[in-house]
């Protein structure tokens, strides 16, 4: 397949399907992240995050489909393309027996776009030295490093896998600081795979998750948001069978309250449970974090759910 | 400035809202007052400036605050903001979904009401006080 326009999309997939032996890694993803902004990756364990970035930067091949970063096919990446993508990890893998300026050197004459104020902005937030061994740095430091190294080659779309894991406050507040403000990035699109609902919630244009492998919600993260509901109540006459429950993703008993959390009802929910003659129904806010997590968990059976008729 | 939490009910575009439209009706925001610059205020918090745009514009529309190209975004005067009628209608809008929110919570009518004079009082207060924080 040709290159596409290179401006529309900063990832895309078709029918992208990853087997490893009996496992389905991913299956048929179609995704596609329109450029510019913070697109939120979201997904349990397993869901096929890893999976899909290094298909998409052309580390490892699809059993089926086809992916493009910035418009060009992921297979056959150029070393001009390459340099227009960042990608930052968990593991911050970075060369531990080389000094921090030796390896600011080699990066800087290899990216042809590279901005020295930025990479000294990002770290001057974690007051990492030019002298030091990158073996001697902390984890927040490493962190800190291969982000300053990441933002100043100036991509134009960078991948952040799970980039604040293990890090305290002070450097996961640098991390959120740097990603957002740092050096002239109003174009760069980056892709936020993390687990972390707070720092999704701060920094998300868009929310996408992935759920074994396949793409089963994206949107704004608000939109998302609206279509969970979540009611609390003292009980029912005759508790209904959980597979009754229209849209059910939690029901659990707290301190002699149920608490039911659905997807997509509305405030037909209310005429729902007044029609089971649920006591003392009222619909109760939710945060952002109990939301998603309510929806990530939904095929987790709580002893509520586990009635049977 | 203002504060915002995460996991909060209240998306932070809306606790900003909120945050805003309070310290305004209090008067610790005067008519004519400098508010952070978009970025300034999504660096403060540690957001999306695309959030805090969104909330300037919603103030913007309620009359609130008015953003003068260049220059900045400012608190604005009483009589640019809305018309009798316009403030009128929401503040029906508002009751109708107050009553609506508390009909079925088995209060009286005079314990709602004085409810709701104790924390229009505490508004009153908060104005003069140092601490917004409403004793528990």
């Amino acid at each position: 397949m040709s290159d596409r326009d290179d401006t529309a999309y900063a990832l895309e997939t078709r029918a992208l399907t990853k087997r490893f032996g009996p496992k389905l890694a991913l299956r048929h993803l179609n995704l596609r992240i329109e450029r510019g902004g913070v697109h939120a990756l979201v997904g349990s364990n397993g869901a096929g995050k890893s999976t899909l970035f290094r298909i998409v930067l052309g580390l490892l091949e699809p059993s089926v489909g086809e992916s493009w970063v910035l418009g060009h096919p992921s297979r056959e990446l150029d070393p001009q393309t390459r340099g227009r993508i960042g990608l930052v990890t968990e593991e911050h893998t970075l060369p531990g027996w080389m000094r921090v300026g030796a390896l600011t050197t080699m990066q800087r004459s290899i990216y042809p776009r590279w901005c020295q104020a930025t990479f000294d902005e990002v770290l001057g937030h974690f007051r990492v030295g030019a002298d030091q061994r990158v073996k001697q740095l902390s984890r927040g430091e490493r962190a800190g490093l291969s982000l300053a190294l990441a933002l100043a080659q100036r991509p134009d779309v960078l991948i952040l896998d799970e980039p604040t894991l293990g890090l305290d406050v002070v450097a996961k507040q640098a991390v959120l600081e740097c990603l957002l403000f740092a050096g002239e990035r109003d174009d760069c699109t980056l892709v936020y795979c993390s687990h972390q609902m707070d720092e999704i919630e701060r920094i998300a244009d868009h929310l996408t998750i992935l759920e074994s492998g396949e793409l089963v919600s994206t949107g704004s993260p608000q939109d998302f948001w609206d279509r969970i509901g979540c009611w609390t109540l003292e009980g029912f006459p005759v508790p209904p069978v959980a597979t009754a429950v229209p849209g059910l993703l939690q029901w659990r008993t707290v301190d002699d309250v149920e608490q039911i959390v659905v997807f997509d009802q509305g405030a037909g929910f209310g005429q729902w449970l007044e029609s089971q003659g649920a006591i003392g129904a009222r619909s109760t806010p939710i945060g952002f974090d109990r939301a998603v997590n309510a929806f990530l968990s939904r095929h987790h059976v709580t002893p509520e759910m586990r009635r049977v008729a | 400035m203002i504060q915002i939490a995460t996991g909060d009910a209240r998306p932070i575009f809306q606790q900003i809202v909120d945050g805003l439209r309070l310290k305004i009706a209090t008067g610790e925001l005067g008519a004519g007052t400098r508010l952070p610059s978009v970025r300034g205020l999504a660096m403060q918090l540690t957001i999306n400036p695309n959030t805090v745009a969104r909330a300037y514009t919603q103030l913007a529309e309620e009359g609130l605050i008015v953003s003068q190209k260049g220059v900045g975004v400012f608190v604005a005067e009483r009589r640019q903001r809305l018309s009798d009628a316009e403030r009128r209608r929401r503040l029906r809008d508002a009751t109708e979904r107050f009553v609506h929110a508390v009909v079925s919570l088995g209060f009286s009518p005079e314990e709602i009401l004085d409810h709701l004079s104790e924390e229009l009082e505490l508004l009153e207060t908060a104005h003069d006080g140092e601490s917004h924080v409403r004793p528990r």
